[in-house]
């Protein structure tokens, strides 16, 4: 498969609850060895969308594919393709891990052989070799995610869909989570991961769809959708000491360069705002300060995050048009 | 105290579960006093008929009690300790002692409600003349009072020592099942004996509620085989109740602190990882070693089936074996016991015996086994698990069902030994016994179906599994109830329709049991049955297609 062809396509897919829209005419693609983060609050329609990629749910209107298998169409030939990993366990009691994966092995008809094979394969990959025979219903989340991303690719599928893999986790268990949907990315595997610890999926996402009351707000690489989305900048500058603060934070606000409030920090020896002026302009505020003499020990831009990239969605009307301008 | 119990009571009164068996209760027994109401001036001195009603109130009192009073306090722990409010109440200031009392007044003062509105026909029964007030009624009520304080608390130890609340549910319906009817078994094998084993079996059976409320509904000395009691069972029922709620009560609240939440499970040592000398040795003493890496699923073998067997607690082959060969053991003990007894009891009492051992021990496991096989999916999420697997719907429910179908021939086949014995000793009993098999497993199916066919309707295994405990208990026990009442209040004709539903009734019908023989209930039973478990198969079918289709 060419590394540039689509992977997952998804025309105006709609779906209504009675007068409730779910999902409102989404619409992207995701190209092979992909990860996206999918973003949204509870209820933007992020499990709804999933549930109809994997076969789980109708849409009302609309067309998804995956691999080239209709989602709705062919639904029992997209369990083959698609590994999901819902956001719930399903815990099956008095069971051990192994026998575990060895039933969902048996499910996808994969022949005890190879079956005993792959299992031992998925088990390295998710780091659940040690916890083989201990029961399911004992392991802590963190394991059970693993032992989870490790039944996810029992059947060896393309395409993963990964729904919160991080919640709940440790920071370690979630950096060891992240190591693993790294791996499953090198390895070749499309996938697409919805999360709500935002700066989790900065880390992996090499594309993010930002969904908001069912609509598709932003959807695109994600340095490119911070750099739409986050209009305003944040500047950091920080002073060697607190006396010069007031004196600082007024040429500030004489050179007008702020847009909305200066934040005044003492014990940070820090002052902080937001503007919408360019790399030239901010220079020049910096050779006031010093001109003025103050000691300024570090004048620096804050980094967008994702984070402010999805409040700016969620909370901006006019970044509607984020989708025809970062989308492909 | 008082914020858990207003908690519980008012939870409870605002379902419309509750509203509906209020209502229910009334109208079953106003229209029992209404059917039996004298419609001829003449009034009935000897009080034949309100006595023949006040018996079917009282057992069917006690029926509705035995069914419904434990669903309540057996959820009640359990359920808090999942949701994690438990934990929540633990760090209030209330105490140990209060989140009891709460718990137990909760249900409690439900019940008491709920036994209210049986308190109309009470009165119309005592109206009817012939009944005396403190010598029948309020000692009944008492008994029932006390049966359901029984059952609520040992509803709450179960509820503090099970880990969901389906196996709470199914623990507390077996121990149910197991103080009220089966203690009642070994008197009847050794009532003709004398010394320790009479007595023991002789306050064994007081445990139950069933020999107080027939003392005081006057039939203490039936089904006693000409034997006369020579002790009250209504003053040993309060004895032994007081002493067993005392000990069950201190053994709640031992559990009702922060241990209740420690569930750690071992992986233990894995055979394949010992030494030879040790492998061999545990073979030996297993034969099938629960510490062994399981084999693969086999690829001609259905998964789900599999799946099943290993999530059951005691579904395992080594815990199948121990059941099976338990069942062999009473099976031949009792068949033994009886026919070597002083009293000749004749085969026909001892297949009838064994009839209601194994349609107790059908009715106590099915629902256990096959209330859970989908709703248990739904509630933990497996469903949408298997639904994103390539496993058809059919294949899923096959597999479901021959899980159950495979365990209960495994213990029906277990208690045929008995049967072996009884054409031993006289042959030309072989069609009759051939009757009572087939209908013996067309309960068996019935059982099966009806409570899988439950489960696919709801989303909650303890009341999948509380809705077809009743049902199952209704159809095998209820219907009883008018067997009970043949000749008065009900007519032959009535209870032969009646027990035509019946699979139970039908075997003790072909088996031969005294009481049963009047009525001509085979074939029509199979037929019956026939038609009722082709519906349920047809809508468990659909149901489960509709579960797995995309929404």
């Amino acid at each position: 498969m060419n590394q540039d062809e689509p992977v997952i396509v998804l025309q105006d897919l709609t779906k209504i609850y009675g007068e409730f829209v779910a999902l409102d005419h989404l619409s992207f693609t995701v190209r092979r060895g992909q990860i996206l983060g999918f973003i949204g609050h509870n209820g933007a329609g992020k499990t709804t969308a999933i549930k109809i990629m994997v076969g789980l749910s109708k849409p009302t209107s609309g067309t998804v594919s995956i691999a080239g298998i209709d989602c709705v169409k062919d639904s029992h030939k997209i369990k083959r393709a698609v590994g999901f990993m819902p956001d719930t366990f399903g815990i099956y009691d008095n069971m051990r891990v192994r026998e575990y994966l060895d039933f969902f092995g048996a499910a996808f008809s994969i022949e005890v052989k190879k079956r005993k094979k792959r299992i031992e394969e998925v088990m390295e990959t998710a780091g659940v070799t040690y916890m083989q025979d201990k029961y399911v219903e004992s392991l802590s989340h963190g394991m059970k995610q693993r032992v989870a991303i490790a039944r996810t690719l029992l059947h060896d599928p393309s395409v993963l869909i990964l729904d919160e893999p991080a919640n709940g986790l440790d920071p370690k268990a979630r950096i060891e989570m992240r190591e693993i949907i790294l791996r499953l990315a090198e390895m070749g595997k499309t996938i697409i991961v919805t999360s709500h610890i935002l700066p989790e999926l900065s880390r992996i996402c090499n594309q993010v769809a930002i969904l908001h009351r069912g609509q598709l707000k932003a959807f695109g690489p994600l340095n490119k959708i911070m750099k739409h989305l986050t209009q305003l900048r944040t500047v950091e500058v920080q002073l060697a000491s607190a006396k010069q603060l007031k004196a600082a934070a007024l040429i500030i606000k004489n050179m007008r360069m702020n847009k909305g409030n200066i934040n005044v920090a003492p014990k940070e020896l820090m002052i902080r705002f937001k503007t919408e002026k360019n790399d030239q302009e901010l220079s020049l505020v910096l050779g006031k300060l010093i001109h003025e003499g103050i000691h300024v020990s570090q004048f620096r831009e804050l980094q967008a995050d994702l984070e402010a990239a999805f409040m700016s969605v969620v909370k901006g009307p006019k970044k509607d048009k984020a989708v025809s301008e970062v989308g492909e | 105290m008082i914020p858990i119990l207003r908690r519980e009571l008012i939870e409870q009164l605002r379902t419309n579960k509750a509203v509906l068996l209020q209502i229910l209760i009334s109208m079953i027994f106003a229209i029992l006093i209404i059917a039996r109401w004298p419609t001829d001036s003449q009034s009935d001195l000897s009080g034949l008929a309100s006595r023949q009603v006040l018996r079917l109130f009282g057992y069917g009192l006690l029926t509705v009690i035995a069914l419904l009073v434990p669903s309540f306090p057996a959820t009640t722990i359990i359920r808090e300790k999942i949701k994690g409010t438990l934990a929540l109440l633990f760090n209030s200031p209330i105490r140990p002692t209060g989140i009891y009392a709460g718990k137990f007044f909760g249900v409690f003062l439900i019940v008491l409600i709920l036994l209210s509105t049986s308190l109309p026909a009470a009165g119309a029964c005592f109206a009817m003349g012939g009944i005396s007030l403190t010598g029948e009624i309020i000692p009944l009520y008492l008994i029932l009072i006390t049966a359901s304080i029984q059952f609520i608390i040992l509803g709450l130890v179960v509820s503090t020592y099970a880990n969901s609340t389906d196996s709470a549910l199914r623990m507390t319906y077996g121990l149910v099942l197991l103080i009220t009817i089966l203690v009642l078994g070994p008197y009847q094998l050794f009532q003709s004996e004398s010394g320790t084993l009479k007595d023991i079996s002789g306050w064994l059976r007081c445990v139950s509620p069933i020999p107080a409320t027939m003392e005081v509904l006057g039939q203490k000395d039936i089904g006693l085989s000409g034997f006369t009691l020579s002790y009250s069972a209504i003053n040993r029922y309060f004895i032994l109740t007081g002493i067993s709620c005392m000990v069950m009560v201190y053994l709640t609240l031992s559990r009702l602190n922060y241990r209740i939440f420690d569930r750690s499970r071992s992986a233990g040592v894995i055979t394949d990882d010992r030494t030879k000398g040790a492998k061999r040795f545990r073979f030996i003493f297993y034969l099938i070693d629960p510490q062994k890496r399981s084999k693969g699923i086999g690829n001609w073998t259905n998964p789900i089936m599999i799946k099943e067997f290993r999530c059951r607690r005691f579904g395992r082959s080594h815990w199948l074996l121990r059941l099976v060969a338990l069942c062999i053991i009473i099976s031949i003990l009792l068949t033994y016991s009886a026919t070597t007894g002083s009293i000749s009891w004749g085969v026909e009492a001892i297949g009838g015996l064994m009839v209601l051992l194994q349609v107790s021990l059908l009715v106590l496991i099915t629902p256990s086994l096959s209330a859970g096989l989908i709703s248990s999916e739904i509630e933990s999420n497996g469903w949408q698990l298997l639904q994103t697997t390539p496993l058809s719907a059919l294949k899923i429910l096959r597999g479901k069902l021959m899980s159950v179908a495979w365990t209960l021939s495994m213990i029906l086949c277990a208690t045929l030994p008995g049967y072996l014995i009884i054409l031993y000793l006289k042959p030309e009993m072989q069609p009759q016994i051939v009757n009572v098999l087939i209908c013996l497993v067309i309960a068996a199916i019935f059982a099966i179906l009806v409570s899988a066919f439950i489960s696919s309707l709801f989303s909650q295994t303890a009341a999948a599994t509380t809705t077809a405990y009743i049902v199952l208990l209704s159809l095998f026990g209820g219907t009883m109830l008018f067997w009970l009442g043949r000749g008065a209040p009900f007519g032959h004709e009535i209870v032969e329709n009646i027990l035509l539903f019946n699979p139970m009734a039908a075997a003790l019908h072909a088996s031969g049991t005294s009481g049963f023989e009047e009525y001509q209930l085979i074939p029509g039973n199979w037929y019956i049955m026939g038609l009722v478990c082709s519906a349920l198969f047809l809508g468990l079918v659909y149901r489960t297609w509709k579960l797995s289709r995309p929404r």
